[in-house]
């Protein structure tokens, strides 16, 4: 298993795909924050709502790292290495674990990063417009743990995915489509039903504990925090068992 | 005891396609076994099914002893190369292979052995989508060998490859197997692999034709007589009054039945003069022909 999670490793540090993944994360978060932090008047920026606001750029990042998690397993079917990982480990099951864990903690681990990023250019963003800002943002220890464990929950989610349905945009425009508009709309119609929909669950587990106007939709949601944990959780589980089980049935050719 | 056995192997993609058809065979050690077909006659299918990449319909194949996926270390024991390539094109080749090493737990070292091996040191750290094809395919042989397996199952390794590569492939594959190794080779040409497999398999739409050592197959097969001659009419005349299966196209006759020495006669006692005359052994269309027309027969 240890051997299996060094070839995963190795296989994201060979091709450009981590690069890609942290420029994208840079670009998600810190070109937003920087527009802000430069061009909003000085007297605005201390204020909460905008400090809040400054704190969620990060916000994207789980969605970089779904579609992130969704190309590490659709890549090794359209370019064919699958074929070696199974040779190489021909009891299925373990690639699969495998490729679910190390890309949970990958993704535990990017977010942290980009959280990093985010607190640091916020302060460094102050003191150049000589403004005390609170870099928190107000969150909690907590709050940042949460969106730790969504973004790498979130990630491991793509890799299901992607095991599931091989086509790679096919997979990725869905999923996009899906969580952006899709639950939205079912959302706003039908409340009672969207509130148990993945990408609404994950969001209530990790959405900082806010007491702005903003926020009050969230905080309405019929789920609470634990229970929306428990329902992510069983979401994740249960498209990786069948991820896992298609993996072991399916075809190579 | 035979280091591969499929007994009975059967395959179905959907309802219409029989891609292996009830299909038998024993591989035994230290022996180089060519499988031959034509396009679509479920070679890679078989070969694949070995690997446990496909699962069988029905029917069961061991390879060693066990089940693919009950080998231990299975890297270590059976070597693959496979007809699609199977490498990032972004990775470089060197990358490519320390990734299937590091699953099977070994060293970089032999990677770079590997790499001198198959002569492709040099482009080692270049991107794969920047190789020939042919260096693909010494690439993935390099893959196949990474494990200093005792077996060998290789799809199709001469596609790509130069007579110079064709010609370093055979004289590769007469020295793995003079180690002892187990080598199961396909082709669509049967050329390719005469002089350097054992035994072979040979199928076609989905079943296995026939499967021996190739000299007594290819013994079995009557050569084709060529001859060229101005006067080509008449002696095709003359060929199949004798009894011969005669073909003509303009002055070239394709003689069936008697030997080349046999032809000659004819001709000169017809006073026939010859601009050509020589025997062709049957290609791998041919042998399929006779060997599809025997079943048959039978
Ligand atoms: N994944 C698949 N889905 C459906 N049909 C398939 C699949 N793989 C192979 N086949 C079909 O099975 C048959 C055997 O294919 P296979 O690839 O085993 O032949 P082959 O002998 O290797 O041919 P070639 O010389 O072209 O490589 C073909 O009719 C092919 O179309
Ligand atoms: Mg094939």
């Amino acid at each position: 298993m240890i051997a299996l999670a060094r070839a995963e490793l190795l296989k994201l540090r060979s091709t450009r795909t981590a690069l890609g993944l942290f420029i994208v994360i840079l670009v998600v978060t810190l070109v937003p924050l920087v527009l802000i932090l430069a061009l909003v008047p000085k007297d605005w920026l201390g204020e909460e709502g905008i400090t809040q606001f400054l704190t969620t750029a990060s916000a994207l990042v789980p969605l970089v790292l779904l579609v992130f998690g969704i190309l590490g397993m659709t890549n090794e079917y359209r370019h064919g290495t699958i074929t070696y990982s199974y040779l190489v480990t021909p009891r299925r099951w373990q690639v699969m674990v495998v490729k679910l864990v190390v890309y949970l903690l990958v993704g535990m681990v990017t977010m942290l990063v980009a959280m990093a990023l985010v607190y640091v250019a916020i302060l460094i963003g102050g003191a150049i417009r000589g403004v005390d800002i609170d870099a928190t943002g107000g969150s909690t220890l907590g709050d940042y743990a949460r969106q730790l464990v969504v973004a790498g929950l979130v990630t491991t989610f793509g890799v299901a995915l992607g095991a599931l349905i091989r086509a790679q945009i096919i997979t990725v425009a869905g999923t996009l489509i899906w969580a952006l508009f899709v639950e939205n709309i079912i959302y706003v119609l039908k409340p009672a039903v969207g509130n148990w929909l993945p990408f609404v669950v994950f969001n209530q587990v990790s959405a900082a504990q806010m007491s702005g106007d903003g926020m009050e939709a969230l905080t309405e949601s019929a789920l609470t925090r634990p229970e929306a944990f428990l329902v992510s959780i069983a979401y994740i589980a249960i498209v990786s068992v069948a991820a896992v089980f298609i993996s072991l049935r399916r075809d190579v050719t | 005891m035979s280091v591969i056995k499929a007994e009975h192997l059967t395959k179905r993609f959907g309802k219409k396609v029989l891609a292996v058809d009830d299909v038998s065979f024993a591989i035994e050690e230290g022996t180089i076994t060519g499988v031959l077909g034509p396009n679509g006659a479920g070679k890679t299918t078989t070969l694949r099914i070995i690997l446990d990449l496909v699962r069988p319909s029905s029917g069961s194949v061991t390879i060693l002893g066990h089940r693919y996926r009950e080998l231990r270390a299975p890297a270590a024991r059976v070597g693959a190369l496979l007809d699609s390539s199977g490498f990032h094109p972004g990775r470089s080749g060197r990358n490519a292979l320390r990734v299937i090493a590091a699953g099977a737990g070994i060293p970089d070292a032999r990677v770079d052995e590997t790499l001198e091996m198959v002569e492709l040191e040099g482009a080692a750290k270049r991107a794969v989508k920047g190789y020939s094809t042919g260096m693909k395919q010494r690439l993935a042989l390099a893959a196949s060998l990474l494990g200093d397996p005792e077996v060998l199952i290789l799809d199709e390794p001469a596609n790509g490859l130069d007579p110079e590569g064709m010609l370093w492939l055979r004289t590769f594959l007469r020295k793995l197997a003079s180690e002892g190794r187990t080598v199961l080779v396909s082709s669509h040409v049967l050329a390719e692999v005469e002089q350097t497999v054992d035994d072979i398999l040979i199928m076609s739409k989905g079943q296995l034709l026939a499967q021996g050592p190739i000299r007594e197959l290819t013994a079995s097969t009557q050569p084709v007589v060529r001859v060229r001659s101005p006067q080509a009419e008449k002696l095709e005349a003359a060929l199949v009054s004798s009894g011969a299966a005669v073909n003509r196209l303009n002055d070239a006759l394709a003689v069936r039945g008697p030997s080349a020495a046999e032809v000659g006669d004819v001709a000169h006692a017809q006073g026939v003069a010859l601009h050509e005359l020589l025997t062709e052994q049957p290609s791998l269309e041919e042998l399929f022909l006779q060997i599809a027309g025997t079943r048959r027969e039978q």
